[in-house]
């Protein structure tokens, strides 16, 4: 494959029972965009994520990330080549304190894990409540924790499942210059978002999915003038 | 602070280890037993009480442990120091042989597959009756003193103590309770659970392998119902659950209380007692499932070195 892109999907499909998930999806991710990925309930999306993260286990296809197949890892092995996700329903760790919530996932020694996670804690606003249950925050702070956490283990490739559902407005700015910062980082940034505004703020390229399959890719401005994307999303 | 917990720590010891000295036998006897159940309370809180996976069967460990024990003393005639030491051995060996397709296991297929591994290892010691004495079991020569055994227990409930300390002081117990917490995250944040599980697996069948020994050489006769009693789990779980699950001192808090107070119910409600054992069970899991320590915790934002 070639060696330019971070993350290649291909021909990958998962079925549940009698339930196609996921069918023939291809997508190629160039390093250093943020790229989105939307598309009507029940469409794959989170499972394309879990699929990718090893959460799930495909029944066809291939998944590479730079360059290497990672479709038979266990998750944290997925995790420790450098992919990072938020989940769509919160994963936080409810009764470790905010602190010990971004400690746990670090790898790094504990002198500078405990820096770095005090710096990300300040980052989401969170400082002052390190030391609370994570299970007793709002529903918008944990997000904002679980967003810490991903960065806490400094992924190259981060995947966002609804960052964005849940936080206020003030919030949300903060959230997506976050983000950018993680582009302009140079980190890769695939984000699943209902909120179109969002999507159209941050993405470059955008696929669309639709009852498993991919309908169609591109920038936010062609995707969005595609007839079938309209139909998908709106009916007709 | 450092330096009163230390001189606390040293007057415990002090005290137990000179109390024999002083008391009558049944107070040692009594004692011996408190530190049996610290240990054995320990040993469930490290696998469940940290990581979430509930064993009903840990018991098995301990009649391993029994058994390995009373066949080195009596067949090879060993010291039953050593024997129950390769006792502790034997239990994690079965714990390696069980935990590692069973601990990819959830919530209650967990529970309930432990619970078979303990018939599946009474069944079997029942059968080999060569080597276990079947039914009726196998006898020890009686022993002139129970003070070495009060030692080595109350060593054995230290040790337990020490690395449940150790391992909810150090990374390795954050992590083991962030499977706990969310299992999918914390694999999905690079944490290798499945290793992680069966680490903590292993200490927490050793445990009850070493105690087991102690405790065959301390009864001088066992037999399969009498070593692989479901019982003997429960009363592990209740009193961890009691004293707080995940705790440091939760499991030595609900062994010593609930031992004193069986203790107390025994002597004077001869046939009652159980029942009043049950309601406490009932009692605790509905108004403090964290347990005292889990309730005190939260209360006054204690530290997680409780």
């Amino acid at each position: 494959m070639p060696s330019d892109l971070i993350l290649e999907v291909r021909g990958v499909s998962k079925r549940f029972g009698g339930v196609t998930a996921v069918q023939n999806c291809s997508l190629a991710v160039e390093p250093g965009k943020i790229v989105a990925l939307v598309g009507p309930n029940g469409s794959g999306k989170t499972t394309l994520f879990n699929l990718i993260t090893g959460v799930e286990r495909l029944d066809e296809g291939e998944i590479y990330f730079k360059g290497d197949r990672i479709d038979h890892l266990p998750p944290h092995k997925i995790a420790r080549r450098g992919i990072g996700r938020t989940f769509q329903l919160i994963r936080v760790f409810p009764e470790l304190t905010a602190l010990e919530n971004l400690l746990v996932v670090a790898r790094q020694d504990w002198e500078p894990a405990y820096r770095r996670a005090l710096e990300l804690l300040t980052f989401v606003k969170l400082d002052q409540l390190r030391g609370e249950f994570a299970g007793n925050l709002s529903y918008g702070q944990q997000r904002l924790l679980e967003f810490a956490r991903v960065l806490m283990i400094d992924p190259d490739l981060v995947l966002l499942d609804e960052p964005a559902a849940g936080i206020n407005r003030s919030l949300l700015n903060d959230l997506l210059n976050a983000i950018r910062d993680l582009r302009a980082g140079g980190k890769t940034v695939l984000i699943v978002e209902h909120d179109m505004k969002v999507v159209m703020d941050l993405s470059e390229k955008i696929f669309v999915l639709d009852h498993g399959e991919k309908l169609t890719e591109g920038t936010p401005e062609t995707v969005l003038k595609d007839e079938r994307v309209l139909e998908a999303y709106f009916g007709r | 602070m450092k330096w009163g917990a230390a001189v606390i720590v040293v007057a415990i010891l002090t005290g137990l280890g000179i109390m024999p000295f002083y008391v009558s036998n049944y107070v040692v006897t009594f004692t011996l037993q408190i530190f049996m159940w610290i240990a054995l309370a320990e040993s469930w809180n490290l696998i469940s009480g940290l990581t979430g996976y509930v064993s009903f069967g840990h018991v098995a460990f301990f009649g391993t442990g029994a058994y390995t024990a009373a066949i080195l003393i009596t067949k090879l005639g060993w010291h039953w120091l050593p024997a129950s030491l390769v006792g502790s051995v034997t239990a994690a060996i079965l714990a390696l042989i069980i935990g590692y397709p069973c601990l990819r296991l959830k919530g209650p297929y967990f529970a309930i597959s432990m619970l078979g591994l303990n018939e599946v290892v009474r069944a079997l010691v029942s059968y080999f009756d060569r080597l276990t004495g079947g039914g009726s079991g196998i006898t020890l020569s009686p022993m002139n003193t129970i003070l070495p055994l009060y030692y080595a227990m109350g060593g054995v409930a230290l040790a337990g103590l020490v690395i449940t300390y150790w391992t909810i002081t150090s990374r390795f117990g954050l992590r083991l309770l962030s499977i706990r917490e969310n299992e999918v995250a914390a694999e999905a944040m690079g944490i290798p659970t499945a290793a992680l599980k069966l680490y903590a697996f292993l200490i927490s069948a050793a445990l009850p392998g070493i105690v087991g020994g102690f405790y065959a050489r301390y009864v001088s006769h066992i037999e399969p119902l009498g070593t692989f009693p479901l019982i003997t789990t429960i009363t592990m779980i209740v009193m961890c659950l009691f004293g707080g699950r995940g705790t440091i001192f939760g499991p030595v808090l609900g062994a010593t209380l609930l031992s004193l107070f069986q203790e107390w119910a025994w002597s004077r409600f001869l046939y009652f007692h159980e029942a009043i054992f049950g309601a406490i069970i009932v009692l605790v899991i509905l108004l403090m499932p964290r347990g005292i320590l889990g309730v005190l915790q939260q209360r006054f934002r204690l530290p997680r070195v409780v």
